[in-house]
């Protein structure tokens, strides 16, 4: 039995050690980053002898940089809206109904998400060709929105299964036709899927680097930018901007988190 | 089939006396609304069609559409297909690929990349998976699984960015290494297959954690108790118990992070090599010209997806087998 334990500890300290390392991995190349962001040359690598927040003051007066923000914003929240109300209208359509070709329907559901991106990307390109929508916000748009789909849905499917149909059935006993029960019951009751799956379709949009840089126009969104910069050499500027994404992007995912796991929480007790 | 608004009524059911029309109500109650829900649920036949109609359109005009549209595109001679003009059908956008080693190098280099990668990424996921699902107090998981998805909300260029500093020449990893005396100078990690996997590994290793950990957490403790007071070793337990009844949750991550990692672009092209090539940088070379070289470009695409389902397909199936002779 002694035995036994001293196994288990031996294991634990063992995997702990591997757990670890891997929070090392992936946490220092970011760490790094922003601190490399703060060096006062305009050289990236160590060592740092002197330190600034130029570079920040730059990003935050360089008129493109913003402008770049707010065009990435905006591309999110419009892919998004049309994601999140298509996703939900499908998810509505597969969960818990049985129809002639219900697998295919879900197979072509999850399509966009399976494909890999270079492949999707220029797949989203040839058709927007042949659609006649010129490379720019618009194609943007609809490519992310095409390409989140399938997320919102599963989310919002896995959320659908579990509503009681009593409710639905006590307000159509009392007299609310379909349409009425899915507004006041049902939609109700998938607020925090939906909410928690458009936070995740913000950010895969916001980050998206490959359908943006291949839909885009002469305007780049924020990882198109970074992108760009990256091609003519590594500056600290590239940091600061990147940087600024990366502490948005995660705030707005911790706290989306934290939100969603308190929501379903609420709905358990 | 009338909503009754005349009478309010509270959470209990107690009519309240006075106050307007809740919202609802006065909606139920409007005259056109009424005509728009009676024809929409005439017949239960009618509803599943006014239901179905928009998700069945989108799905097909726009998740089957550029599919088929860029399948269509790899299969006609030439493109733009000019007003008037008839367009042939021929396989010889196909056959440019068998043709010439430029092309069909960065194909199997690709293949071959996504799944050395994602081996490596199983191998470096599944103890930090089992440690999370098996040693990890059901009240701090949460926690421990948080802290590594935080990483994870940054986008793909940004990390990409973040794994050149670390492993340039002038970067932390050289910079640790000179300071232990082990190196003279710097050794050039980036721009080589090395710089590539550690970059793509860093991008999919999610995938590959959550389906592990789900397939984990899901193994009862009981199994591997039991195991133990058999006799069975660590190693015997995790071969004979966990191992098999995560085949599953490895199958599917593994799946996942080959199609993820078959089609990075801006990875490779920042963080590998001209010896480093992959497939979707040949198949973007020909999306940067106006658009002539676009039906070789589709069919090299096609090839590759096609490679890749049938890949993951095979390996699929075999997972599914291996599982299917354990239980026996």
């Amino acid at each position: 039995m002694n035995n036994r334990v001293e196994l288990n500890r031996g294991n634990r300290i063992f995997l702990a050690c591997i757990y670890w390392a891997f929070v090392l991995y992936v946490f220092v190349p970011l760490i790094l980053m922003i601190i490399m962001g703060f060096k006062d040359s305009k050289f990236i690598g160590f060592p740092i002898r002197s330190w600034t927040l130029d570079w920040y003051k730059g990003v935050f007066s360089d008129a493109e940089v913003l402008y770049t923000f707010g065009y990435s914003v905006a591309i999110a929240i419009l892919s998004t809206l049309i994601s999140v109300i298509v996703g939900t209208w499908i998810a509505v359509l597969l969960e818990g109904r049985k129809f002639w070709g219900r697998a295919v329907t879900f197979a072509l559901m999850v399509l966009p998400a399976l494909v890999p991106g270079i492949i999707s990307a220029i797949a989203f390109r040839i058709y927007a060709r042949w659609l006649g929508i010129e490379p720019g916000m618009g194609a943007i748009v609809w490519a992310h929105a095409v390409h989140n789909v399938p997320f919102v849905c599963l989310v919002v499917m896995a959320r659908l299964s579990t509503l009681p149909k009593s409710q639905i059935e006590a307000a159509r006993d009392l007299g609310a036709d379909p349409l009425i029960a899915f507004m006041r019951i049902t939609l109700p009751y998938l607020v925090p899927a939906i909410l928690g799956s458009s936070i995740f379709c913000l950010l895969l949009s916001f980050d998206d680097f490959v359908r943006s840089f291949f839909l885009g126009g002469y305007e780049p969104t924020l990882p198109v930018l970074i992108f760009a910069m990256l091609r003519s050499g590594m500056s600290p500027e590239i940091n600061a901007i990147a940087t600024v994404a990366l502490v948005l992007t995660a705030a707005v995912g911790i706290w989306a988190e934290r939100f969603t796991r308190r929501t379903n929480k609420e709905s358990q007790a | 089939m009338t909503y009754d608004a005349s009478v309010r009524k509270d959470s209990d059911g107690h009519a309240v006396a006075s106050g307007p029309r809740p919202f609802w109500g006065r909606v139920a109650n409007w005259g056109p609304y009424r005509a728009f829900a009676v024809f929409l649920t005439a017949s239960p036949r009618r509803q599943f069609f006014i239901l179905a109609a928009f998700p069945i359109l989108w799905l097909l005009t726009q998740h089957l559409g550029p599919m088929l549209q860029m399948l269509r595109v790899s299969l006609i001679d030439a493109y733009p297909v000019a007003p008037g003009t008839p367009q042939e059908f021929t396989l010889d956008n196909y056959m440019r690929f068998f043709g010439d080693s430029i092309f069909w190098m960065p194909f199997f280099r690709t293949l071959t990349f996504a799944a050395v990668f994602t081996f490596c990424t199983l191998i470096i996921t599944y103890p930090v998976a089992y440690f999370l699902a098996r040693h990890v107090s059901r009240k701090n998981q949460m926690l421990f699984l948080l802290l590594l998805l935080i990483p994870f909300w940054v986008g793909e260029i940004v990390r990409t960015y973040a794994i050149m500093i670390l492993l340039g020449n002038t970067g932390a990893v050289n910079l640790v290494l000179k300071w232990f005396g082990l190196i003279d100078r710097p050794i050039p990690f980036m721009y080589t297959s090395f710089s590539m996997g550690v970059g793509i590994v860093y991008l999919t290793a999610l995938y590959m954690l959550l389906p592990l950990y789900s397939a984990l957490e899901k193994l009862p403790q009981s199994m591997n108790e039991a195991a133990a007071d058999l006799g069975a070793g660590a190693w015997t337990r995790f071969r004979r118990i966990s191992l098999p009844l995560t085949i599953e949750g490895i199958s599917s991550g593994c799946t996942l992070v080959f199609l993820i990692s078959t089609g990075f672009y801006a990875t490779p092209v920042l963080l590998g090599g001209p010896s480093t090539t992959v497939f979707a940088e040949t198949i973007a070379g020909f999306f940067h010209v106006a658009g002539d070289e676009w039906p070789t470009g589709a069919a090299f695409a096609v090839i590759m997806f096609a490679a890749a389902l049938v890949i993951t397909g095979v390996f699929q199936k075999l997972m599914y087998m291996l599982r299917k002779g354990d239980t026996r």
